[in-house]
């Protein structure tokens, strides 16, 4: 869907990536390390200073015209409606522009105002929403002409907690059906739980592109496992463990989870003495990139 | 090119004047008491004499009432690129599938729509029932006044258009287009008829796009031009609109390239 290679610009500097059709991909990493700028140069709105850019098999700089159906950019802060608009008026004006069926344009805004649940607002102008309720129509606006692509950048400004997941549950669907997402966040826990791959910026390069899970096993691999055990403290003197130690009948174990998987430990454990509560922790995805800022997990390898 | 969005956008923008009624009527007065005023200082000026140069009372009410009907009509926004590259919504506005150029063009004539219903009309009506104004010199001469007044709508629209695109490199553009307007209010004839203008300044201004705005079409209404005369200075405007037009749009071009390069 989308190609860099080569890509210098602004901050970036020299990153390669592909971003496969059907996938969600969450480009994180501190302010200032190049995401927006990706998204500007994967519609372009930019043009890199050095390598190429093809989204769609094509040079998006010049290919711009070609996209418009194709591609639906989200700019946080960059208004989609118009401010002195009703949204039901900005939304028509969108039907409007890109030419869809009225039928079909209001089956869809049935349901994306059901689902982002700004249909309640839909006569109120753009100007009098609030931060939350502006976002929740700007991405219904972004969704409704059902691109191929779709190129956020930070969408969960502004948004509640309902509204995370419900962007999250809209994505991941289309996403089933063919779309493909490249989306910058700071919020974790939905990047976690929505995209399939990760790629993290920092400093302007790409310094991993995969999994959450790859990401943790390379850089996070230390679980922690708290066990409550009813008799003694068995014996680990063989087993690979980074720390543990013993409060009362509560036992904290921290472990390489490359090295040594869970499930072993623990038929170790039953093996020498009965247990009554279990429970592992993995570090979190934020934990996981706070550490690497700080590059506390980079001593690892 | 499908029309139907250009005509959403005009529609909007038409409706969008009539939500602000009171400036609107604040608007027709401003108009009108400017056009009383001026016709105060040239009646003063006459100091009773029928005619100066040929040039009578009723031609310079009705030089007026145009210039400043027209005026009053032909307002295209100055700023709306500069807002949009100020605001950062021209990157928006690039991915859309409309060209941004017919936006503008259809904004600007839903407003000039309504401007010429609500705005030109009454300020006529109120000018031909107080100070009176002459009728059209023939039933052809105002279609033909119709069809240059027309063309100088698009002279000026031309002349805000590149104007405006210069915004692309020194975003705040408000002197230039208050140097702009200057120069048109000046130098069209909206504020001293060019009758007045010195004979080397006339010779000037013919080299000029300004007297075509409103001047031209003013003078074909009042007759003073013949057949000839029409078609030169239509000819003439045309040529402006094209030549400004096209440099507006070198404009234009180069400066989505600085936007794409440079960012916005």
């Amino acid at each position: 869907m989308i190609n860099f290679e080569n890509v210098s610009k602004y901050a970036l500097n020299n990153v390669s990536i592909h971003i496969p059709k059907g996938e969600i991909v969450g480009l994180i990493g501190a302010s200032g390390a190049g995401k927006t700028t990706m998204i500007k140069l994967s519609c372009g709105l930019l043009a890199p200073e050095s390598g190429r850019v093809y989204t769609l098999d094509k040079n998006p700089v010049l290919n711009r015209k070609l996209y418009k159906n194709n591609i639906s950019t989200f700019i946080a802060g960059v208004p989609l409606l118009c401010h002195d608009d009703t949204v039901s008026q900005g939304f028509e004006l969108i039907r409007n522009m890109y030419g869809i069926e009225k039928t079909e344009f209001h089956k869809r805004y049935e349901k994306l105002s059901e689902q982002l649940d700004f249909g309640k607002y839909e006569s109120q102008s753009v100007k009098n929403l609030s931060l939350g309720q502006r976002m929740r129509a700007e991405l219904g606006a972004a969704l409704i002409y059902e691109p191929k692509l779709l190129l956020l950048d930070e969408p969960n400004v502004g948004l509640d907690e309902n509204g995370k997941s419900v962007l999250c549950e809209i994505l991941t669907e289309r996403c089933k059906n063919g779309m493909t997402v490249l989306m910058t966040s700071h919020d974790m826990s939905g990047v976690s739980k929505m995209c399939g791959r990760i790629a993290l910026l920092d400093g302007g390069k790409l310094v991993f592109y995969g999994s959450e899970d790859n990401l943790r096993s390379r850089y996070a691999p230390i679980d922690v496992m708290r066990v409550k055990i009813c008799g003694n403290i068995p014996d680990f003197e063989d087993l690979p463990l980074k720390k543990y130690f013993v409060q009362g009948d509560i036992l904290t174990l921290s472990y390489n989870s490359n090295h040594i998987t869970s499930a072993e430990i623990l038929k170790l454990i039953l093996r020498q003495t009965s247990v009554s509560e279990v429970s592992i922790r993995k570090p979190s995805l934020e934990s996981i990139i706070s550490q690497l800022k700080k590059g506390g997990y980079y001593e690892l390898y | 090119m499908r029309l139907s969005p250009y005509i959403a956008y005009a529609k909007k923008c038409f409706l969008g004047r009539s939500a602000y009624r009171f400036d609107h009527i604040m608007d027709i007065i401003s108009t009108c008491m400017q056009f009383f005023i001026f016709c105060e200082i040239y009646k003063a000026l006459y100091g009773g004499s029928s005619e100066i140069d040929g040039i009578t009372m009723p031609m310079i009410t009705t030089n007026f009432v145009l210039a400043m009907g027209l005026n009053a009509v032909f307002y295209p926004d100055d700023y709306f690129l500069p807002n949009k590259i100020w605001d950062g919504s021209i990157a928006t506005e690039l991915l859309r599938p409309i060209s941004f150029k017919g936006r503008m063009i259809a904004e600007n004539l839903g407003n000039a729509l309504f401007s010429l219903i609500f705005h030109f009309l009454p300020v006529l009506i109120i000018a031909v029932l107080t100070v009176g104004v002459s009728a059209p010199a023939s039933a052809v001469m105002f279609l033909l006044f119709l069809l240059s007044a027309a063309l100088g709508f698009g002279v000026l629209w031309a002349i805000s258009f590149a104007v405006q695109m210069t915004a692309f490199w020194l975003i705040n553009i408000w002197s230039l287009i208050t140097i702009k307007n200057v120069f048109v209010n000046v130098l069209s004839g909206s504020m001293i008829p060019l009758w007045f203008m010195p004979e080397w300044m006339r010779g000037v201004l013919d080299f000029t796009p300004f007297s075509s705005i409103y001047f031209t079409p003013v003078q074909i209404y009042l007759g003073q031009l013949s057949y000839g005369e029409i078609a030169l200075k239509c000819a003439v405007q045309l040529v402006w609109i094209a030549v400004i037009y096209l440099v507006g749009d070198i404009l234009w071009k180069k400066g989505q390239q600085k936007l794409v390069v440079q960012g916005g």
